[in-house]
């Protein structure tokens, strides 16, 4: 059921907790995440497991990509999977 | 969002960011502003004193937000709301939750403590940035005064564009007193017209014309859209018949032929039957609400969707779309031509539909019957008529009852469903437009939320008209305990309601009482006529219940109905 995004999103204040503030009220567990800067952006790779079966990851998928400040998201290919010491936040 | 006038720029002596502040407003064409001012926001107010538009100090911040909100929806232009730190800040913020829920443009702008102090539990100061993040579109801090023409340019432009919603800007004090030397702008992005796919276009035209029982359901996207001329023309030149969310009201008015009304828990029961009948759903700017759906798993059991919505985000969100159209709906119409259904059976049926099931307005006794008087009010006020409604069974009966000319002659507060919004509403509509007989509908808990923006009304002379609808109850919330909770009524009575007719004339506001339905005709004309600001007091039966009601949770088939008490 985990699903994996890489999510760019702009340097600006407020970006992180928006990004994650949503996914979380929409319903979803974040179970890892990472948080890397490439420059202009940071890119933002997160783990989510739906609360329960009413919950589409496509639609979430939608959900971030309004935000304002999301420049990119998309679904990480698998052989992309978190490596263990990669993982900041443990579910 | 074009400026009006050039952006400032730096002049010799370099302004500091609340002047900016207050000149980029005039740029971006900003007629109104409502505010209230305190300690973090002093600098803004010292500048105000000097702007091109006009600033109307509410008595409470939720009312500035309110009025802004209500301001958006009639002119289809930013809403602006101005409020302090803390305290400033927090009672915005139901405002702001509600401009969200509905999609409504505006800009709220809050002082907070100097950015040195930020962070520290300083006085008044809230993070009003983390506390609002899930109910704005999109929000900045300010850090630099060179950035408040970029960041302000770029806030009205997201409040406006694609889905509208409230965007906040949070101003720390040091900000509004330091000199902006170099500010900047803002471009907006290059408008990408977003090409709308045009298999799904021909499939939707497939599906329209083989339809057997094909329904409109137009929600308050097609007013936000601009696109009701266009909605009335495909209604008109595919004679498919429709139905209508609370904020759709007034895209098809009640005269036209095929229109069955309000769909939903207070809906008609044609409108809730022709979903219910429907083999084909086309959904113009509407979110399938629960309010509107009732227990989703059962509602439109039969019917493949077509799903038009700007917000990519809305489609499949909680009903699957068999045909999903992301675009605006203005040009989704343009191209979408399909051949016109052989519907004439189902016409038929819905047409007889409307016919028996249409509200009667006989009531027993002599006292007044609300749904009644606001069926002759919205009458007698005819296409100029704006109602500004609160919350409870009397804004489901301005909804069922009321004739309305466009929906943004509508306003009521439908995804939060916020008590207290009436009046201030209609405050911002009647300054939007003062040439419309904008009438306030509110209950008395409702409007006692507010109340004390009667002493706005008062400052500014707005003659807004008031029908305050008294049941001395807190009547949906008694109606629910009646049905669903076996009658114990728990904490509904206000039979300790002021004289509400006095309260306004201590305010300086014209007022008088309505008790019999005799009286009903007179008082409208009294009202309307009224050249200033005018209360009507009406006393109405405590026991009345809104008709049909689906209970929360069922199917839209499992319709109640009552009498008239
Ligand atoms: C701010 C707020 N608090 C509570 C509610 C819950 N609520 C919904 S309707 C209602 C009663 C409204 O009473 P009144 O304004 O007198 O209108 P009536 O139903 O009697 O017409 C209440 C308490 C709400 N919608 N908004």
């Amino acid at each position: 059921m985990t699903e994996t995004f890489t999510i760019q999103i702009d340097r600006a204040e407020g970006s992180l907790q928006r990004l994650i503030g949503l996914i979380e009220r929409r319903g979803f567990h974040i179970d890892r995440m990472t948080l890397a800067d490439t420059g202009a952006h940071r890119e933002v790779r997160l783990a989510i497991r739906p609360r329960d079966n009413s919950r589409s990851c496509d639609v979430l998928g939608r959900q971030i990509d309004r935000l304002i400040g999301v420049r990119r998201i998309a679904p990480a290919p698998a052989s992309n999977a978190f490596a263990e010491e990669a993982s900041v936040c443990p579910a | 969002m074009t400026a009006a006038s050039p952006l400032p720029k730096a002049a010799a002596a370099p302004a500091t960011g609340a002047r900016l502040l207050v000149e980029t407003l005039e740029a971006l064409g900003v007629e109104v502003v409502f505010g209230y001012p305190g300690g973090a926001i002093m600098p803004v107010y010292d500048a105000l004193t000097a702007a091109r538009f006009k600033h109307v100090l509410v008595r409470h911040e939720q009312a500035a937000a309110f009025a802004a909100d209500a301001y958006a929806r009639v002119t289809g232009k930013c809403g602006v709301c101005l409020a302090t730190s803390g305290p400033g800040a927090t009672n915005l913020v139901t405002g702001i939750a509600n401009a969200m829920m509905d999609s409504v443009p505006m800009v709220a702008i809050t002082g907070n403590v100097a950015s040195p102090l930020m962070g520290t539990d300083a006085f008044q100061e809230i993070d009003i940035l983390g506390v609002t993040l899930p109910i704005v579109k999109h929000s900045w801090i300010v850090r630099d005064p060179n950035d408040i023409p970029a960041i302000l340019q770029e806030a009205f432009y997201t409040a406006t564009s694609g889905r509208p919603g409230p965007v906040l800007i949070d101003l720390p004090k040091d900000v509004q007193v330091s000199a902006a030397a170099a500010p900047r702008d803002f471009n907006p992005p290059l408008e990408q017209t977003r090409r709308i796919d045009p298999a799904q276009l021909r499939r939707a035209e497939s599906a329209i014309g083989a339809a057997e029982r094909p329904l409109l359901y137009i929600g308050g996207g097609v007013r936000i859209a601009n696109a009701v001329e266009d909605v009335r023309a495909f209604a008109e030149a595919t004679g498919i018949p429709a139905v209508s969310t609370l904020q759709g009201l007034g895209v098809l008015g009640p005269d036209w032929p095929g229109h069955l009304g309000m769909l939903g828990m207070h809906g008609l029961r044609a409108a809730n039957e022709a979903v219910q009948q429907s083999d084909l759903l086309i959904v113009l700017g509407a979110r399938f609400d629960d309010r509107a759906t009732g227990k989703l798993t059962e509602f439109a059991p039969h019917a493949r969707i077509i799903h038009i919505d700007v917000d990519a985000a809305e489609i499949d969100k909680l009903r699957h779309a068999h045909v999903p159209i992301t675009g605006d709906l203005k040009t989704v119409l343009a191209a979408l031509k399909p051949r016109k259904p052989a519907i004439e059976t189902w016409r038929a049926q819905c047409e007889a539909a409307i016919a028996a099931h249409a509200f009667d307005y006989n009531a027993p006794g002599d006292g007044v019957y609300a749904p009644a008087l606001l069926n002759a009010l919205s009458q007698a006020a005819g296409d100029a008529f704006v109602a500004a409604c609160d919350v409870g069974q009397h804004q489901m009966w301005a909804a069922q009852h009321c004739r309305f000319a466009s929906p943004s002659a509508h306003l009521t507060s439908g995804g939060l469903g916020a008590m207290g919004y009436g009046l201030p509403a209609g405050i911002g509509a009647k300054l939007a437009r003062p040439d419309a007989h904008v009438v306030t509908i509110s209950g008395d808990g409702s409007f006692a939320m507010n109340i004390q923006e009667l002493a706005t009304l008062r400052r500014y002379n707005i003659p807004l008209k008031i029908v305050l609808l008294d049941n001395s109850m807190l009547g949906l919330v008694r109606q629910w305990q009646e049905l669903f909770f076996e009658q114990n009524y728990s904490e509904v009575d206000l039979s300790d309601n002021p004289d509400f007719a006095s309260v306004a004339t201590a305010f300086g506001i014209e007022a008088f009482r309505i008790t019999k339905r005799e009286d009903v005709e007179a008082g409208i004309a009294r009202l309307l006529a009224a050249p200033g600001p005018c209360l009507a007091h009406v006393l109405i039966n405590p026991m009345e219940n809104v008709w049909p009601l689906v209970p929360p949770g069922k199917s839209n088939t499992e319709m109640m109905h009552g009498a008239a008490r």
